[in-house]
């Protein structure tokens, strides 16, 4: 990964994790904000709630208050005495009285519970009073919750009991209404908040038993909101006996979801039942819908912020990486040979420093390098002149002999002179030839041209070269060389010199050839290699120690009885002056491969047409 | 001065013995406005489709003659002003009354009368012959006078279903079938022009609104019931009551089926409390009963036991495994029915039955007012088995162990429930007066007028 793109990332990861550290802290603080509410909500809720009880409680107990003090009841109450009671007369007091109070519920009991008279299920008079022991027992004279069995249902209502004491006897009255929807219609309900109730009866949570304002007139309930989502709920509370909260989700989508706090309602007695739950539902739709705006805000603004990074970071890139990525490339460029590059100081930070270390650094090099050139070169020369006089003294030597011969015959010996001087001036014009030979190559040498680059295609190089040598493969006084051709036909056109190329695989050949005087097999190969183009000449001669190895390319080392040592020497200078690379494998008695790595460098010639004009000037016709 | 304070008292006294005597003295005109609960569809005393009722009974009385009447155990002469009974009471001969006409002028003959009776008696054989009209059956019938005093058996003119002409008191004016007669007195009825120049009959009122209407003055003669007896005011008017003459009953709708429904069947009899139903509910009207016949006509009801015994209830139905709801049906707009239903159902409940009430047309028992047919305790105890829906009881019978063996086969049927004999209740306004109610339950008005109230 470029710095660049690091510092993009660092930037856009900076952004990231700011806006959503933000969103998060808001969506918590806006959790808790709305959790309070709702309890806040919930808690007035059920004050309310409370508060509407105990009014309508006691507007219950008012009436039954009156009733009891009215005088239809008196009279009854004096007439029932505690061994006989004739309830025939007060049958129909309970409904009458009902009926005149607003009551939905009025039973008249004598002192033992019986129900003399009773509103809401007339025909059970004579029948004792269920909750009669309850209520008798209890002190407490507030309204109170309780069930009551009809014909066929039965009905939760808050009720109150007065007792009426005649004599030794008593009579009762309680009256009560209905825990309905039409008291939970009279809350005052705030936005997304409401109300429902669940009459507690029977093991099982049934639907039926739901009462839900807003379902008016459907018995089914509302299809939308099935009630048996609250049996969870419901049944929570019967087990733990406590007000529980719980989420219930209506749909897939959470904006529907409504939080509901369930709150058990109790009836008197010693085991205070639970009669009823009370449900106060608070839709979470705003909260929802809050987050969302949150995390919508949140994406844009992480978003604006990711992109205001990537513009961030490239600009920052533009003054921080570029002087890096120009250091960068400075140092591709002294690393490919140009050590003049160089790289632009701007400020004085520390980029800025290692902009200017890197210059002098560069500097340092080239003068080293110049340094190293002229020494080289001095070393070269003085390389060239042992060589030289190494190789001038040995025919030199004999030259000299041969003179002095010649002197010391033509004195000594004139009548042999004639002889020795005829025998001596062949020695002398072999040795002048040798001499003659040497600078030869010498000069040969010190005239390696500058390659002129074509587009060429090595193949055929390689082609022409095992053409030239066909013939001494198979040459007469020497073992067969078999020569095979591994070449590539994908090979695209390099730029070279085909002449020096060719010179230079011909070196190859004829050292390979040179390696196998028992025959053998030569592979002219050719490959890419990593958009470079590489020719392999492997022989299967006696191979080279890891010595030789090292010191082939050295100029006038041969490991050869005869020749210069040049030849090698020749073909290193050809692929270095080609941008390339030459590199010898070899183990004894396992054969060597000399490898030629040429780069294409086709893009550098000049254009086609040009090129042809070229070719057809340099070329002989 | 005291010459004249007793001249004075005894003129005035003249006048107010004038005066009482003419108050005394029955008064032609004004038109008689009663109201009923039942509201029959039909006029013809011979559909079956329309329930039996004392109210349709009463109509009947108003619009149609029969042969004879029945009261108080003895035939009088109606249309038939006598009558002989030969081989064994097998065949009646009756004798036509003559210069009766229909309403619509026609003179009543014996094919005229033959023909109704056919009408409504498919199994006798009549015919006439002269004026007179010969029944014959195929066993003695020594009923047959109280048959054919029953208001079915009135003799009518069929000039189609709809068009049915009388030869009573009165003739129809106005009919809304289920809703309002109007009737105006026969001119030439052979009993006489009737006092009263018309009847109103307002029907299908609850007992409630005809109380209210008795009292604001809106109605002269009303039916109150049994339960509200106890209350009504003298001030608001006369009552009357009957004796006995309506059962109020539990009837199943299928015959036993099983053993254990047989035991159930029985401990739904046993559970049901009538003494604390009729002392409450009933306000002490009418009598609890296990018979089907009260005890005035047959004479023997009390023999059979009213009384509940719930533990026993309780034992019959421990020992069935399952009992599944029965639907007990109601008359839905009767609110007595209603209670007593409910109660009914709590009784049972107490002795381990389920009752569910229902006012749907499908129930497996049902609350029911029987009323009496007759006086007669045969064609009584007849008329109360097909009701019930029970065949017929045995009608050959003449001693009172025959009649006691047919009702014990009744009963041990266990269709039929007995809870309540109940009589029946009107109140008339003040101003009604020479109005009779018949030991059947049904108002005899021939002679009713109106005067000033009192």
């Amino acid at each position: 990964m470029t710095f660049r793109r690091k510092l993009l990332v660092v930037f856009a990861l900076t952004v990231f994790l700011s806006v959503a550290g933000v969103a998060l802290l808001v969506q918590w603080v806006t959790r808790n904000a709305f959790e309070k509410t709702e309890n806040q909500r919930t808690a007035a809720l059920v004050t309310q709630f409370q508060r509407e009880f105990s009014r309508r409680g006691e507007d219950v107990a008012r009436r039954v208050e009156a009733i009891a003090a009215s005088d239809s009841v008196t009279r009854m109450a004096t007439a029932l005495n505690g061994t006989s009671s004739d309830f025939a007369e007060y049958f129909d007091l309970a409904r009458v009285m009902a009926e005149n109070h607003q009551l939905d519920f009025l039973e008249i009991l004598d002192g033992r519970g019986t129900i003399v008279s009773s509103a809401q299920w007339p025909a059970k008079f004579g029948y004792p009073e269920p909750a009669f022991e309850s209520l008798s027992a209890s002190n407490d004279q507030r309204p109170f919750l309780k069930l009551e069995e009809l014909q066929d249902s039965t009905a939760l209502g808050f009720f109150a009991a007065h007792a009426i004491h005649v004599g030794d006897h008593s009579v009762y009255v309680v009256g009560g209404q209905r825990l309905d929807k039409n008291f939970l219609l009279a809350l005052d309900l705030p936005a997304d908040t409401r109300v429902l109730l669940y009459q507690n009866r029977g093991d099982r949570f049934s639907p039926e038993l739901l009462l839900d304002p807003a379902a008016a007139g459907s018995s089914a309930g509302d299809p939308a909101r099935p009630a048996e989502k609250f049996a969870p709920l419901i049944d929570a509370v019967r087990k733990y006996d406590q007000e529980i909260s719980g989420l219930v989700d209506w749909t897939s989508n959470r904006a529907d979801e409504e939080v509901f706090h369930a709150i058990p309602l109790r009836g008197v007695g010693k085991d205070r039942p639970l009669l009823g739950i009370l449900l106060i539902g608070n839709s979470r739709r705003s909260y929802v819908e809050l987050k969302r705006r949150i995390r919508d805000a949140a994406l844009l603004v992480g978003g604006g912020g990711v992109v205001l990074a990537i513009l961030l970071s490239s600009w920052a890139s533009a003054r921080v990486t570029r002087p890096v990525v120009d250091l960068a490339r400075a140092a591709q460029d002294v690393a490919s040979g140009n050590w003049s590059a160089s790289v632009q100081v701007e400020g004085h930070d520390e980029v800025a420093q290692l902009a200017e270390s890197f210059n002098r650094m560069t500097s340092e090099l080239l003068a080293q390098k110049e340094r190293l050139v002229q020494t080289e070169r001095v070393a070269a020369w003085r390389e060239l002149a042992r060589r030289l006089a190494h190789e001038l003294k040995n025919p030199l030597f004999p030259l000299q002999l041969t003179v002095e011969n010649l002197i010391r015959a033509r004195e000594q010996s004139p009548e042999m002179f004639e002889e020795i001087f005829r025998e001596s001036s062949q020695t002398l014009l072999a040795e002048i030839s040798n001499l003659k030979g040497i600078i030869g190559r010498f000069s040969e040498f010190s005239k390696m041209p500058q390659p002129q680059l074509q587009r060429v295609q090595v193949n055929e190089i390689v082609e022409a070269v095992a053409r030239l040598f066909q013939v001494q493969f198979q040459a007469q006084g020497r073992e067969a060389i078999h020569c095979e051709m591994q070449l590539d036909r994908r090979l695209g056109p390099i730029a070279a010199d085909p002449e020096l190329l060719h010179r230079a695989l011909s070196n190859l050949v004829l050292n390979a050839m040179d390696a196998m005087p028992k025959g053998g097999t030569l592979t002219l190969r050719t490959r890419r290699d990593d958009g470079k183009v590489a020719v392999e000449v492997c022989d299967t001669g006696s191979g080279l120690t890891p010595e030789e190895c090292e010191r082939i390319f050295t100029p006038y080392y041969t490991s050869k009885q005869h020749g210069t040592g040049l030849g090698l020497a020749i073909v290193q200078s050809v692929v270095s002056d080609h941008g390339g690379r030459i590199s010898v494998h070899s183990e004894p008695g396992k054969g060597t491969t000399f490898v030629i790595e040429l780069p294409s460098n086709v893009d550098a010639l000049p254009p086609a047409a040009s090129l042809k004009e070229e070719i057809a000037g340099k070329l002989p016709v | 001065m005291k010459y004249f304070a007793c001249h004075w008292l005894a003129v005035s006294s003249l006048f107010l013995s004038v005066l009482a005597r003419a108050e005394t003295r029955p008064q032609y005109g004004g038109t008689l406005r009663v109201t009923t609960h039942a509201a029959p569809s039909t006029l013809d005393p011979a559909d079956d489709k329309a329930p039996d009722s004392f109210a349709r009974r009463s109509v009947t009385s108003l619009l149609f003659d029969t042969l004879a009447t029945w009261n108080a155990g003895h035939a009088q002469p109606g249309l038939a002003e006598s009558w002989q009974s030969s081989k064994g009471n097998q065949r009646w001969q009756f004798r036509l009354r003559h210069g009766v006409k229909f309403h619509d002028g026609t003179a009543l003959t014996s094919e005229i009368a033959a023909a109704s009776l056919r009408f409504t008696n498919p199994a006798w054989s009549v015919r006439a012959e002269g004026d007179a009209v010969v029944i014959d059956c195929d066993e003695p019938n020594p009923e047959m006078l109280a048959e054919v005093a029953l208001s079915r058996n009135a003799i009518l003119k069929r000039d189609s279903e709809e068009k049915v002409s009388g030869t009573g008191p009165f003739h129809i004016v106005e009919w809304q079938p289920g809703k309002k007669l109007t009737l105006a007195a026969e001119e030439d009825c052979w009993r006489g022009r009737p006092f009263l120049d018309g009847v109103e009959i307002e029907m299908g009122r609850s007992f409630r609104d005809q109380a209210t209407a008795l009292e604001v003055g809106s109605a002269d003669l009303v039916e109150i019931a049994p339960e509200q007896a106890h209350h009504f005011s003298p001030a608001k008017g006369r009552l009357v009551s009957s004796a006995p003459v309506e059962l109020m009953a539990l009837v199943f709708a299928r015959d036993v089926s099983a053993p254990d429904e047989k035991l159930l069947r029985e401990a739904l009899g046993l559970s049901v409390e009538r003494q604390s139903i009729h002392s409450v509910l009933l306000q002490g009207a009418g009598q609890p009963t296990g018979s089907l016949l009260p005890t005035w006509i047959s004479g023997f009801g009390f023999v059979f036991s009213s009384k509940a015994g719930l533990q026993k209830a309780r034992q019959l139905r421990d020992q069935v495994h399952t009992a599944r709801t029965w639907a007990i049906g109601y008359d839905g707009s009767d609110p007595l029915a209603r209670l007593l239903v409910e109660r009914i159902a709590l009784n049972a409940k107490d002795a381990g039955l389920s009752l569910a009430p229902t006012t749907l047309g499908t129930s497996d028992l049902r609350l029911v007012r029987i009323p009496l047919a007759s006086s007669d305790p045969w064609i009584a105890l007849e008329g109360m088995a097909a009701q019930a829906g029970l065949s017929k009881a045995k009608n050959s019978g003449t001693t009172i162990e025959e009649l006691f063996a047919a009702e014990q086969a009744a009963l041990a049927s266990q269709r039929v429930v007995p809870l309540f004999h109940l009589p029946v209740f009107y109140a008339a306004s003040a101003s009604l007066r020479d109005w009779a109610l018949r030991t059947d339950g049904t108002i005899e008005l021939a002679n009713a007028w109106l005067g000033a109230a009192k």
